[in-house]
């Protein structure tokens, strides 16, 4: 636990951590040792002379205020640590979330990650540095203790020490049990997760069949397997959760015997007793709080386990002597490319002279997309090399890369902000004019026109605010604005209206002029504007040459087009 | 390293009594600010209590279990006390009764263990219970809510309370009830027993609670309840630059340099960190303080000096010393309590309000008498409607669907296009005016009626996790194989299924994936099955690909006949088909008429067409071109799909562009 929350950390921490434990630790003997002090107190108090006491009940109060020292001076500098930490920590994480690559970026990563760097983040280190300090002290001080009555009577100690082994034994199995449960558990839940929003999506349709939250099989299945896992869940802590407990009160139970058969054989003062055993009722306590402390420890241990999983996903490496590509003509070379236990990218080699527009065309699945991301170098290749210029995409600088390359993707992200803000992106250092010509040569004017701020018009979180066509312009115009000199266009004017694709399509022309361009395209009309075609299936090139040429050869090219053709006859 | 340190405040770690709180930092940031006082009868706390009515005796049962495990654990530490009064009485010692008190302890520990585990396993048992219940409940709610209330709301977050929210409840059902009982019900027990004993060193055994109970007004002061605003916004623009960083990361990256979002994530999260600290370090110090107050040493030193001065000034009986040290420790239980699980607590407390949230939606107010609509000619009358009061999207809308026809609605996004075909299958009551079916307004068929009559295809195509077959069957359930089969024909998506794994029965999303466009061809097969009078169709625009398009088509012309089809159409070739074609703009129809009419006028539909006549003379080139008669593409339905884009992400699809197609 401690060696992943020191791997979660980093380096720079660990020591600090470490030095912040063994204050604690420190802290927590302290405490068990001070109650040392308590036996000849006790003992003058039961005693005959209870006068003298007074002198060891100053030094047990001096023994308290060196412990209130320590706790106050253990508190605050972890504290301070835990801060620190804390800063750290988000930097580390920001820092390498940056660095990640975009490929690393799925679906379903987005919102797990917005969840993990928001809330996840504080719950793992508050979590963790709340529970450190107790569960130091739960192990430490009742340890402490132990010896302290072995001290004074090694019979009774020997009896409460045999708790010890015992009580790891149990700590250590519970751990491994529920480990596995709650592995199910997790399951279970994503599982039910799923069901819900799949109830919730299919709403329309299940009413349509009659079959309202009851009656829907599906989803009540999993609520109820997902009740079985909890009830297994609790199966499986709770042996440990009793048998620690049993353990305890067992040996309170021996000492409290031995205690009673010793004093009537009068091998030992009455008052010698009495003391052991409210020492031995003070280590109990914090033995008995362990169970507790085990299961919110368990709970951190989740978080921290995907902050490592994230912080140990690797970024793309950069190259250690970057090469700036001069020309910029495109090539694949044997380029194969593997994801999620699939080739995506099977031994495909092609190439795209400077200033040439190729078009790629396929079925969904084909791996279209994956190719622009190859070339953006989203992802590494498993064999065979990407090149830009002539140079592998892995030994120019990302920063290069990125400057060469101006991308246009079917889903725009744009950041809350103005509309000139987020055309702007594509070249922060842009002058006003060249904003607007760039707007204007992507038909943003109108949008603008129309929104009630105009420039200075909020589009909204993710662009809320502006329709799949509309954020598409400003895309558009961002890349424009960007002027890079290779372009990827990823099925851009599939989702769009008629008045919005003639627009986009007045930009594209723009922004294809005089650059190398890669179109991923379902319509002919792109597609018509290309030098050259490939036909993807499978993650190879089944058939490549021009429009024209494909059509008439009549094969897979041909095929497919030939529905969207007879289609337009009929009408 | 205890950045939580001021958690602490209200929730000192006292490994003492039956209670040992471990709170966390953040949650009790907000109990130093509302203080105990929220604990109790919170808008929150009724409602959960309404929903927990039915479990009142169960919890009951739960928390007496407890009180008496918990009382019984007192046993042992008597048990040593009446050990030291027989051995420290003067005389001889009384070896029968020595035995019986450790045997009385030993039994006093057995009962607390059979208890407190019994209530343990009955109290988690209990909670699941309660779960399936608030679960099914939610569900049951959900599948009853207005359709268009779905809209607004984000599909994950409504899974989160179904599943995460509900979860959260646990400590309140299986924890705190028993757990906050016996931290009061046993230091009371203790206290009268004290009290019996010496009423001085009682009340001098009072002093550490006392100390730690002064301190805490000094936790609510105004400047802390204003760290604790600070920090609670300082959070928000944490999670709000978070999403926008992982969100855009793309764009960043794509575009270079900027780092924008990413210095804005860095400077919320320092900005958050110096909050935080600001307030650690305004409450760290009375924190610290309370927790030494009620630590055990320090305890443990106030009884012994009160106890010797006691004892030596004559008045005590050393035996009677004995239970203070012992059971002294265990007053601290109730202040602990007040801060025990306070985050999980505020968490729950959350939770039940989203849940309460969800369950407060009124359902689709159904008709009292619910009337059969007459035919299925449907008529608009002045409709208006928008998502908000300020904003309308629809401005007096007036349209007859006549049945046998196909109505298409054009227009540029944002018109309304999509809102007006919701309101056919009762997504949204209009807000003026009327939509009636048959003669009868909408609001008066009863919902199975509706649906029943009007089946739909919308581009968000959600498959669910069953096999294909069941999947066209959705709406008809005891659909002949036959049947399913022929409208998967006609779909163009027959020859694709075939080639699954196991065909009709392959589970989707677990066997095998289909592409957006197999999907959508799915969902028109789906509603071919169920063949009602009205069908309303979006046409796709995403994921489309020839076959979809020409499955589309086809349904188009199937439906032919004495069906009344509503379509929104993206291609000039589906409006060409149309009877009519309605041309929306700004929530009004501008234009309307039969496609060839509307294109020998001059007015908008003309204009459209225009500017798209130069893209289909492109594309309708290619006709002569491919004129060689391959056999119809269904071939290209080869592809191996593993993808499953229907798969159930909570994330309404944030990202698609991120993952290799």
């Amino acid at each position: 636990m401690i060696r992943m929350l020191l791997r979660v950390l980093g380096p720079e921490y660990a020591r600090t951590l470490r030095r912040t434990v063994i204050l604690m630790t420190i802290t927590a003997t302290a405490e068990g040792l001070s109650y040392a002090l308590l036996v000849p107190v006790l003992r003058a108090l039961l005693g005959d002379t209870p006068a003298d006491a007074g002198p060891w009940l100053v030094a047990f109060g001096a023994a308290v205020a060196g412990y209130a020292v320590l706790r106050y001076v253990s508190d605050l500098s972890g504290m301070r640590v835990g801060t620190t930490m804390l800063r750290g920590m988000y930097h580390r994480l920001g820092e390498h979330l940056a660095r990640l690559p975009i490929g690393w970026y799925g679906a379903g990563r987005v919102g797990e990650v917005s969840v993990m760097a928001g809330q996840g983040l504080l719950r793992a280190m508050s979590i963790m540095a709340h529970l450190l300090a107790p569960f130091i002290a739960a192990l430490v001080t009742p340890l402490t203790i132990v010896v302290v009555m072995l001290a004074f009577d090694w019979r009774l100690g020997l009896a409460a020490l045999a708790a010890a082994p015992v009580v790891a034994v149990i700590q250590i199995r519970t751990a491994r049990s529920t480990a596995a449960a709650d592995a199910e558990g997790h399951e279970r839940d994503k599982e039910a997760t799923g069901r819900v929003v799949e109830f919730l999506q299919a709403q329309p349709v299940l009413r349509a069949g009659g079959r309202s939250g009851e009656r829907f099989e599906l989803l009540d299945d999993s609520l109820r397997e997902l009740r079985r896992a909890s009830r297994r869940t609790v199966l499986a802590t709770l042996p440990g959760a009793v048998g620690l407990t049993l353990t305890v009160q067992a040996v309170f139970t021996v000492v409290l015997a031995l205690g009673a058969y010793l004093a009537l054989g009068g091998s030992i003062g009455a008052a010698e007793v009495l003391t052991i055993l409210v020492l031995a009722a003070r280590c109990a306590d914090p033995l008995l709080s362990l169970s507790d402390i085990g299961g919110k420890l368990r709970g951190a241990r989740s978080e921290l386990d995907r902050l490592d999983t994230v912080l140990r996903a690797e970024p793309l490496p950069e190259p250690r002597e970057p090469v700036r590509p001069v020309r910029h003509d495109l090539e694949f070379a044997s380029v194969t490319f593997r994801h999620g236990g699939r080739t995506v990218i099977d031994d495909l080699s092609l190439s795209v002279p400077q200033g040439q527009r190729l078009a790629v065309v396929g079925p969904s699945g084909a791996g279209k997309s994956t190719l622009l991301q190859l070339l953006a170098r989203f992802h590494d290749v498993d064999a065979g090399a990407v090149r830009v210029g002539g140079v592998d995409v892995r030994a120019v600088s990302t920063e290069v890369l990125m400057a060469q390359i101006a991308i246009v993707f079917q889903d725009v992200y744009l950041f809350d902000g103005t509309i000139e803000e987020n055309v702007r992106l594509g070249r922060p250092g842009a002058s006003e004019a060249e904003v607007r010509a760039a707007a204007t040569a992507a038909r943003l004017e109108e949008v603008i026109g129309r929104l009630p701020g105009g420039w200075a018009a909020d589009v909204g979180e993710g662009g809320a605010l502006l329709s799949g066509g509309e954020r598409q312009r400003v895309s558009i115009a961002r890349a424009l604005l960007k002027d890079a000199p290779v372009v990827l266009l990823d099925e851009v004017t599939s989702a769009l209206d008629p008045v919005n694709e003639a627009a986009v399509h007045d930009g594209i022309e723009r922004l294809m002029a005089g650059r190398t361009v890669v179109m991923v395209a379902h319509r002919m009309r792109t597609v018509r504007r290309a030098d050259r075609v490939v036909f993807l299936d499978g993650g190879r090139i089944v058939e490549e040459g021009g429009h024209d040429e494909l059509l008439r050869r009549g094969g897979r090219y041909a095929g497919f087009w030939e529905i969207s053709a007879s289609a337009m006859r009929t009408g | 390293m205890r950045p939580s340190q001021p958690a602490t405040a209200t929730g000192p770690v006292t490994a003492t009594g039956p209670i040992t709180t471990t709170d966390s930092a953040i949650g009790s940031a907000t109990a130093t600010a509302t203080g105990a006082a929220a604990t109790a009868g919170s808008p929150a706390e009724q409602g959960l209590a309404g929903l927990l009515r039915p479990y009142a005796w169960s919890f009951a049962g739960v928390v007496i279990l407890q009180v008496i495990g918990a009382v019984a654990g007192l046993a042992p530490l008597l048990a040593v006390v009446e050990l030291g009064r027989a051995l420290l009485a003067p005389g001889p010692i009384d070896h029968g009764h020595v035995w019986s008190v450790v045997i009385a302890g030993a039994a006093g520990l057995f009962v607390r263990l059979v208890f407190t585990a019994a209530s343990a396993g009955t109290g988690h048992v209990l909670d699941g219970r309660v779960q399936l219940a608030f679960r099914r409940r939610l569900a049951a709610r959900l599948g009853r809510v207005p359709i268009g209330w779905f809209s607004r709301r984000r599909t994950g977050e409504l899974a989160k309370v179904v599943g995460q929210d509900v979860s959260a409840v646990h400590p309140f059902i299986a924890h705190a009830p028993g757990e906050l009982v016996s931290a009061f019900v046993v230091p009371l027990v203790s206290l009268v027993y004290l009290f019996t004993v010496d009423w001085r060193l009682t009340l001098i055994t009072l002093i550490p609670v006392v100390l730690a109970v002064a301190l805490v007004p000094l936790l609510m002061l105004p400047a802390r309840t204003r760290e604790q605003e600070e920090f609670d916004a300082a959070m928000g623009r944490i999670a709000g630059s978070v999403v926008e960083f992982v969100q855009g990361i793309a764009v960043v990256k794509a575009f270079g340099g900027s780092g924008r979002a990413h210095r804005a994530f860095l400077s919320a999260a320092d900005d958050f960190v110096a909050t935080f600290s600001r307030w650690v370090r305004g409450v760290s110090a009375v924190a610290a303080g309370m927790q030494l107050a009620l630590s055990p040493p320090f305890v443990l030193l106030v009884v012994l000096a009160g106890g010797a001065a006691l004892i030596t000034t004559g008045g005590m009986a050393p035996a009677d010393l004995l239970p203070f040290p012992l059971l002294g420790l265990g007053l601290t239980a109730p202040v602990a309590a007040l801060g025990h699980g306070f985050d999980d607590m505020q968490a729950a407390r959350r939770a039940v309000g989203r849940i309460r949230d969800v369950l407060a939606v009124r359902s689709l107010p159904e008709p009292a008498h619910p009337v059969a609509p007459r035919g299925h000619r449907v008529e608009l009358r002045g409709v208006r409607f928008g998502y908000r009061a300020d904003h309308e999207v629809l401005r007096g809308i007036d349209l007859v669907l006549e049945p046998g026809t196909v109505t298409a609605v054009v227009g540029p996004s944002g018109s309304g296009k999509s809102t007006l075909v919701r309101l056919l299958p009762r997504f949204f009551d209009p807000s003026h005016g009327s939509v009636t079916m048959g003669g009868v307004d909408l609001r008066e068929i009863g919902s199975r009626d509706l649906y029943r009559t009007v089946s739909f295809v919308f581009q968000d195509v959600r498959l669910l996790r069953a096999s294909v077959a069941d999947n066209i069957a959705l709406a008809v359930p005891y659909a002949d194989r036959d049947d399913v089969i022929r409208a998967a024909r006609l779909a163009n998506v027959h020859d694709r299924i075939l080639e699954l794994p196991r065909g009709y029965e392959t589970v989707i999303g677990e066997e095998a994936g289909l592409s957006g466009g197999e999907a959508q061809r799915i969902s028109i097969a789906r509603a071919l099955l169920a063949d009602t009078p009205v069908l309303v169709l979006d046409e796709a625009t995403a994921f489309a690909d020839p076959q979809t398009e020409q499955a589309v088509r086809r349904a188009l012309a199937t439906l032919e006949g004495d069906r009344t089809v509503l379509v929104i159409a993206h291609r000039l070739e589906t409006v060409a088909d149309a009877d009519t074609v309605v041309v929306l703009e700004n929530g009004e129809i501008v234009e309307r008429g039969g496609p060839a009419e509307l294109l020998a006028g001059n007015g908008r539909f003309a204009a459209f067409w225009r500017s798209h006549r130069s893209a289909l003379a492109d594309e309708a080139g290619t006709e002569t071109g491919a004129g060689t008669e391959t056999g119809a593409g269904t071939e290209t339905g080869t592809e191996t799909e593993t993808e499953t884009e229907t798969e159930t992400e909570t994330d309404d699809g944030v990202s698609r562009g991120g993952e290799p197609r």
